[in-house]
């Protein structure tokens, strides 16, 4: 299986990015294909709403930065694996950053879905979506249920579904265990 | 209740919808005896940072947002991260600002922008906040395109409910509502929707800039990957 991380940890030394490290190994072990994008490294200029990547070069965004390789990374992916810590209830801006920059993924038009207005899709192929999140002691059971449900919405829109999602607690490698049998 | 923090969280800046709603709220305000209050765009990185120093100090915080896959926007979502140290002032004791929320998603219902609008409620909770209400509007994108006219009973709408934050300290719920339109589509309604999609009528906001800007022939481009046939 092709998997892709997109880890929103800032912070290299943290013990979130440990676990994912370890996570990730393991995902290797198992023999799967794991591409892991540490946004904090990538050149990402964020979402400014042109609407560029819809209506004047379709599917790319036209700033010059690494959103492309994020585009590539995910619609090469079976399963995309968005990692973060919480922070203030909610998943990192970093993250937030590189899934902005995702809407050039999809089309523009409108298409009805679920009893929903969404967008078209752009590709015939997407992977499912998987959510890894750092503990805090800040967040409770609530803020990771609508944690849950936000990025549940992103991936539906992604013409995708959230397939997994976990706590980072415990033993990573049979967290990873646990992940692999998800796609 | 005085000053009002007037915060916009989009990433198109002063042009945003947004900003043209959020100034309709702040003129309801200003009417229902507040004072002018000040506006800062994040996008702008002088006032992203205005914003987190000038935030302990107001009475009231209105931060709104157009909603972004299904979430705030980063900046929005850096500025609450920049927030952290007034979690932990709140909790030993100091005052934070009342928090009031705008948000505008570009599908027509509201319902797409409710699981963001119950994170914003559980954030002014963290804050230790009195939360003032979350004004949900979908179809923002359509104020670009509309003339202004066209748009007069919902700025009508959005100043009663600056009004109504200026002299009740929230926003009242028959307006919240009346704002916010339709908030999901009824089966019937679906249906028709479905057939009108495939129509390219339906479509002619896109297809006009599609063809103002040269790009139709390549609108369903797949630069990265194999192509949608649908």
């Amino acid at each position: 299986m092709r998997i892709t991380i997109l880890n929103g940890e800032p912070d290299a030394a943290s013990p979130f990015q440990a676990y994912l490290e370890t996570l990730a190994n393991r995902l290797l072990v198992l023999e799967h294909a794991v591409t892991k994008l540490d946004l904090r490294a990538l050149n990402l200029k964020g979402c400014t709403g042109c609407f560029g990547c819809w209506v004047k070069t379709p599917g790319e965004c036209s700033k010059c930065d690494d959103s492309a390789t994020v585009c590539r990374a995910v619609l090469d992916a079976d399963l995309l694996l968005l990692a973060s810590p919480m922070n203030m209830g909610f998943t990192t801006a970093l993250l937030k950053r590189g899934a902005d920059q995702m809407i050039q993924l999809i089309h523009p038009y409108f298409v009805v879905e679920g009893g929903e207005i969404h967008h078209r899709a752009r590709y015939a192929h997407y992977p499912v979506f998987a959510l890894l999140l750092g503990a805090s002691p800040d967040s409770d059971a609530e803020d990771v249920e609508i944690t849950r449900t936000m990025w549940g919405r992103m991936a539906r829109n992604m013409k995708s579904r959230l397939a997994w999602s976990a706590v980072a607690e415990g033993n990573a490698e049979e967290v990873a265990d646990e992940l692999a049998l998800v796609a | 209740m005085n000053s009002l923090l007037l915060l916009n969280g989009s990433p198109r800046g002063e042009r945003s919808n947004s900003m043209k709603m959020m100034t309709r709220v702040a003129e309801g305000w200003v009417r229902g005896g507040g004072a002018q209050p000040e506006v800062l765009h994040l996008v702008r990185r002088a006032q992203f940072q205005r914003a987190v120093e000038a935030f302990a100090g107001a009475d009231v915080v209105l931060l709104g947002m157009p909603l972004y896959t299904d979430a705030m926007p980063a900046v929005v979502n850096a500025y609450i991260e920049a927030l952290a140290p007034r979690v932990e002032a709140a909790r030993a004791g100091g005052a934070n600002p009342t928090l009031a929320f705008l948000v505008q998603g570009g599908f027509p219902e509201a319902a797409h922008s409710r699981p963001l609008e119950r994170y914003l409620k559980k954030l002014a909770l963290r804050m230790g906040s009195h939360y003032a209400g979350t004004i949900v509007r979908g179809g923002g994108e359509s104020l670009q395109a509309m003339p202004e006219e066209a748009n007069r009973k919902l700025w009508a709408r959005l100043k009663t409910l600056g009004e109504q934050l200026a002299l009740d300290g929230r926003f009242g719920a028959v307006e919240l509502k009346a704002v916010a339109g339709t908030e999901r589509f009824s089966r019937f309604a679906v249906k028709l929707l479905s057939l009108a999609c495939r129509i390219p009528i339906i479509q002619f906001y896109w297809n006009g800039m599609l063809k103002k800007n040269g790009a139709w022939e390549r609108r369903f481009a797949a630069p990265y990957g194999a192509a949608f046939e649908g």
